[in-house]
């Protein structure tokens, strides 16, 4: 019953204007002076992630100097074992994005999945809302605190945690879209001419709602990245992969948060920057498809 | 229509805190005597208390503070003996009969006098109700019961001969007033949340968990210089983030962290103002210890060959800054110096090249990158951030000896059940007290022994070390005991990477205070904060 | 009148149902992840013997139907059991935290909500211009910062630099009478502040984007037609309606809130029941741990329902629903 309204859904348009609706998006998206330098980042830290072996060496097991201050040897100093912080925060990129990815896939999967079968077969629609909602309430972060900590942290956990608690968000917010669709004619339309139902959600019901699913997986990736951050520096990431979040969590193991400035401002900083850029590049978005927001 | 929303809002928001505030309860009325300056030490930890009962299984915290207030027979000086405490004279009548001769001159706090009645009261509500976690439960085995003859003398009647309980009860339990622990009917189940009964030198008068724990000073105390405890109070606050913690110290809102600092450091603390870093020598050691229930490793070459592999002196180096030592090896520690003076053991050489040629020697065959095909499983405790670091660095050094070993870092309570389950091939850990080498191997190094980690059964080290047990004569068990280690050593039964020494931070304007072996105790040991005071 | 009962009963159903689930979902995680409460205690000293008579004090070694059956029961009775391993009710071990975390969430609530709502305005009405962009984007920046590392920058900078601010805890263990106040106030303000950070922007947002809409309703098209100054066509017409999404997503945040706090709670030391939730689960006490998801459920239960009523009461076809 509650709408999220920065991602409100918009109308679907005929087909017949659909080239000209997403050039239109993009010249509204251009007008942001938000979005473009969003999606700049977004694709360096993704280039940096993919390039990771061509910038720098992988991180050693250890090294002579420990936790030494930003110098030309090492541009982002040492951490607690001496290893270079630079090619740790570069290689780190991977495994945090990978960790975004990949639970972000699953929960759009899932969500998208039951939020169009709730909004299609409205005999399901009251259990599925039911169900959203009651996952809604648990307490996300002390219940990923728990599982991780006894399944054991590896990266298949901490994926498959945060997608468990991320797809209620996405079926809430992909079920008002697909409820405002399936109310419209062509929909009806559709049926009458014997449409069967997965060519109907195919073709007509998945189309409708891709813009808030494009949305919904950017914001879910980002807050995922934080998730993952969060439950490293609990200790209850994978201790075999470097992430950002494990550089966070050794400097805090070690305690060289409170007297190596450096152990915590570069990884914090990749965090920030990822978030940020993904969540204005989807509010761009947002914001350049909704016909509303066109008018000056 | 918006006042109605606006307001209903607002009350919601103004109305938690008010709530909160309100539940929070009214503020603390002022104590008296405690604002003398120099009165009070805060100290600061990083765990917070789970109980008050010194009986049951407890975290470190809680073992700080209840140390303050219920007394032990026996202490340890800086050589790891055991030194008289409460007890004036222990030791033996004959085989079955252990005795303690007590002090008649230490009171509990509400007058009443700290007598026999009270230990052998401890010892057997311990037999009696076997409460959860209490390390000497398991020591208890071999008592049948204790009897208060008198008011200053305890006997132990034993079921079997044991010469190693006296001394380890002696120091590992804590004697609780009978007059108010006694009427409670199960020790176990008793949680002690108010109105405490302490010996001092310190009293808990108050405890807000997660917070602030209170103590006051408890007079008479009889081992403080004067009968005086030196401080008015003693305050531990939990600061969970050991990084908060040291900037507290910095800011001098704490005056002590009892926690022992993260190698890492202790050199930055060192050099910082109004800080002054104190030594406390370690009394455990950290090891590896292979599965010989899983093959490959029961093969001593392979033991051998994984030994070998490990970098100790970088590992002392870059994890430990050098505040550790080497033990040669040996599982007695060496602060323990009438058993490691002169040292019988010498350590593993790392030789990565020699760890080839033993695998080789035992039928392994090196593929084209150099590998064999040896792969095994490592666990450790992600919550031990120490041996979580050298973890890494073994595995890494192990591949260069063409070994493959897959780190399987886990939360303490998985560890502990995998430990429990058997189920590693290589295990890392480390034990903070192994103050009776004789109690230690029985307990790692004999067929059921708790802590068997390798799983070893030889019946030549099992002889060496029940003969030991009985024994009463100091040197023929300490003769016995130096063959037991080298035996250990040679056979790759336990691999001792080293022994910590530790280090705590206060602020330079505090002094008097005393180190006592290994992180259970520091600075924080009854006789050390009985001394404390301001310059 | 009986729509607006059977809404509201509706509502206190859906509560229940909430409240059912969340004890029923930590119940079973709780048992069938691994883990061993009886070894989370245990010592080197002890024996297989002394470790299964611990289970079954805890009676963890019964079916696990029957431990359901007899939690729910206990339950119902208003008793959340005793912890492991503190020896105490659970209900005392949750009081204990439980105002600390009100004081925190609520404070930081009301300050999120007295600055976001401008903000939003704001924003809203100088849509796509210079202060639009920048309120937009550090409503972002605020919910992407990593709380530990921010935590610890304040704490340096507040406490140890400047000196204005304690470094951590809730109260100092010597502070009395009404000074005592005060100095809660005082170590309560970084904390929160952190929290604010990290809530402002999705409240900011919200409001911003159904501002925008509702300021494009024909609604305000005819009062601006009528003539009426700008200021009261947003904060008196527009507003009342924008700030639908925005109640609603109090109720969300409460909740996550209550719970979510554990890294602000453990890096400024504050007591609440988030890092005793950590804590709990350190130590597999399952007790604490069953019982603090009850208050959170509870908690989110009371807040989403206060909120849809409120919704209720002043979105009129809501009720019709």
């Amino acid at each position: 019953m509650s709408t999220q309204a920065s991602t409100a859904p918009a109308v679907a348009e005929p087909v017949a204007t659909a080239e000209s609706s997403a050039r239109r998006t993009w010249r509204e998206f251009r007008r942001n002076p938000l979005g473009l330098p969003a999606v700049v980042i977004v694709a360096v830290l993704v280039l940096v992630g993919l390039c990771a072996p061509l910038i720098t060496a992988a991180p050693a097991g250890y090294g002579p100097d420990v936790l030494q201050a930003p110098s030309a040897a090492h541009w982002f100093g040492t951490d607690n074992l001496g290893r270079d912080i630079f090619a740790e925060v570069v290689w780190g990129t991977r495994a945090s994005m990978l960790v975004a990815v990949c639970s972000s896939a699953l929960a759009i999967a899932l969500g998208v999945l039951v939020a169009v079968l709730g909004a299609y077969f409205r005999s399901l629609d009251t259990a599925i809302g039911t169900l959203v909602d009651l996952m809604l309430s648990l307490p996300v972060l002390p219940l990923m605190i728990l599982i991780a900590a006894l399944a054991g942290p590896s990266l298949p956990v901490t994926v498959a945690v945060i997608a468990a608690f991320s797809w209620p968000e996405v079926t809430r917010v992909v079920r008002s879209a697909a409820l405002s669709v399936v109310g419209l004619p062509y929909m009806d339309a559709a049926r009458v001419i014997g449409g069967g139902h997965a060519w109907i959600i195919r073709k007509h019901l998945l189309p409708a709602v891709a813009p808030v699913i494009v949305v919904s997986v950017v914001l879910t990736a980002s807050r995922a990245v934080l998730s993952a951050a969060g439950l490293a520096f609990l200790g209850l990431s994978d201790p075999r992969s470097w992430s950002w979040g494990r550089i966070l969590y050794e400097a805090q193991q070690s305690g060289a948060m409170s007297s190596a400035w450096w152990t915590t401002l570069f990884p914090s900083i990749a965090i920030l920057a990822l978030v940020v850029s993904a969540t204005l590049m989807s509010i761009a978005y947002n914001d350049a498809r909704n016909p509303r927001n066109h008018r000056r | 229509m918006r006042r109605r929303s606006f307001a209903a809002l607002a009350a919601t928001a103004f109305g938690a805190p008010a709530v909160g505030g309100a539940l929070a309860g009214c503020a603390p009325s002022p104590r008296p005597g405690s604002r003398a300056a120099g009165a009070t030490l805060t100290v600061a930890t990083t765990t917070d208390v789970v109980n008050f009962n010194p009986l049951v299984g407890n975290s470190r915290t809680d073992y700080w503070i209840t140390d303050l207030m219920y007394p032990r027979l026996l202490t340890i000086d800086d050589a790891g003996t055991k030194r008289p405490w409460l007890a004036r004279e222990h030791g033996y009548r004959d085989a079955r009969t252990g005795f303690y001769t007590i002090r008649d001159d230490a009171r509990w706090s509400d007058g009443k006098p700290v007598t026999a009645a009270d230990v052998a009261f401890t010892i057997n509500a311990i037999k009696r109700d076997k409460p959860a976690g209490n390390t000497t439960y398991g020591q208890l085995t071999n008592v049948a019961s204790a009897e208060a003859t008198s008011d200053t003398e305890v006997l132990l009647h034993l079921s079997t001969p044991d010469a190693t309980v006296v001394r380890e009860v002696g120091f590992w339990m804590n004697v609780v007033p009978k007059h108010v622990y006694g009427t409670v009917g199960n020790v176990a189940r008793f949680a002690n949340t108010s109105d405490w009964v302490g010996c001092g030198p310190y009293t808990l008068v108050s405890a807000a968990k997660g917070k602030a724990y209170t103590l006051e000073r408890t007079e008479p105390y009889p081992w403080a210089p004067g009968g005086t405890p030196s401080l008015a109070r003693v305050v531990f606050r939990v600061y969970p983030d050991i990084n908060t913690e040291i900037l507290a110290l910095r800011s001098g809102e704490v005056d002590l962290i009892a926690n022992t600092l993260p190698p890492a450091q202790v050199d930055v603390l060192r050099h910082t103002d109004g800080i002054t870093v104190r030594k406390v020598p370690g009394l455990g050691y950290a090891h590896l210890a292979y599965n010989m229930t899983h093959k490959p490793l029961d093969r001593l070459e392979v033991r051998q060959a994984l030994a070998h592999a490990v970098d100790y002196a970088a590992i002392r180096r870059v994890v430990l800054q050098g505040q550790a030592v080497t033990t040669h090896s040996s599982p007695i520690p060496p602060v323990l110096h009438a058993y490691t003076d002169p040292p019988t053991t010498t350590e593993y050489r790392h030789d990565p090249a020699h760890a080839r040629r033993l695998l080789t020697q035992a039928g392994y065959r090196e593929d084209r990158h150099g590998r064999f095909g040896l792969s095994l499983r490592m666990i450790y405790s992600l919550q031990d951030a120490v041996t979580a670091q050298w973890a890494s660095m073994v595995a890494s050094d192990a591949a260069k000896a063409g070994i493959t070993i897959t780190l399987q870092g886990m939360d303490r309570n998985t560890y502990l059940a995998k430990t429990d389950a058997g189920d590693y091939d290589i295990y890392a850990g480390n034990f903070a007290i192994m103050d009776d080498p004789v109690t230690n191997m029985a307990l790692t190094y004999l067929p059921d022994g708790a802590i068997n980690y390798s799983k070893v059964d030889d019946p030549r080290l099992s002889e060496l070390i029940t003969t030991a047990q009985v024994t009463p004569d100091h040197d023929r068990q300490r003769e016995l005991v130096r063959t037991a280690a080298r035996l250990v050593r040679d056979n790759v039964y336990d691999n001792v990477v080293y022994m910590q020494n530790f280090y705590v931070a206060h602020r330079s304007e505090w002094t008097g205070f005393e180190a006592r072996p290994s992180e259970l105790l520091t600075v924080v040991d009854p006789a050390s904060l009985a001394r404390a005071r301001r310059r | 009148m009986p729509t607006a009962l059977r809404f509201a009963a509706r509502r206190v159903a859906r509560g229940l149902l909430t409240l059912w689930f969340a004890v029923t979902a930590t119940f079973l995680l709780l048992r069938l992840l691994p883990g061993n409460p009886a070894l989370a205690v245990a010592n080197p000293n002890m024996t297989k013997h002394d470790q299964q008579l611990l289970l079954t004090q805890y009676g963890l070694d019964q079916p696990l139907i029957v431990q359901y059956g007899k939690y729910l029961w206990q339950l119902l009775h208003g008793n959340l059991g005793m912890s492991f391993t503190q020896q105490v009710p659970v209900s005392s071990v949750l009081l204990a935290r439980l105002p600390w975390t009100l004081l925190l969430t609520g404070s930081a609530l009301l300050v999120t909500v007295a600055i976001g709502v401008p903000l939003g305005v704001l924003a809203a009405t100088r849509r796509g211009g210079v202060v639009d962009r920048l309120v937009q984007l550090g409503g972002v920046v605020g919910q992407s910062l990593f709380v530990p590392s921010v935590g610890i920058f304040l704490l340096f900078f507040f406490g140890l630099w400047l000196r204005a601010l304690p470094i951590g805890g809730a109260y100092s263990p010597d502070a009395s009478g009404a000074a005592w106040y005060g100095d809660v106030a005082a170590h309560l303000v970084l904390p929160c502040l952190s929290l604010m950070l990290l809530q402002i922007g999705s409240y900011v947002l919200t409001l911003r984007a159904s501002l925008i809409d509702a300021l494009g309703e024909d609604y305000c098209e005819l009062a601006r037609a009528k003539g009426l100054p700008n200021r009261t066509v947003v904060w008196k017409h527009a507003l009342r309606n924008a700030l639908l999404p925005t109640t609603t997503l109090v109720g969300l945040q409460l909740g996550f809130l209550v719970g979510g706090a554990v890294l602000t709670e453990t890096i400024f030391a504050y007591p609440g029941i988030g890092r005793g939730i950590y804590e709990a689960v350190t130590q597999l006490d399952y007790p604490v741990l069953q019982g603090a998801f009850v208050l959170l459920a509870a908690t989110v239960v009371v807040a989403n329902m206060l909120t849809d009523l409120l919704y209720g009461v002043l979105d009129p076809r809501v009720r019709t629903a």
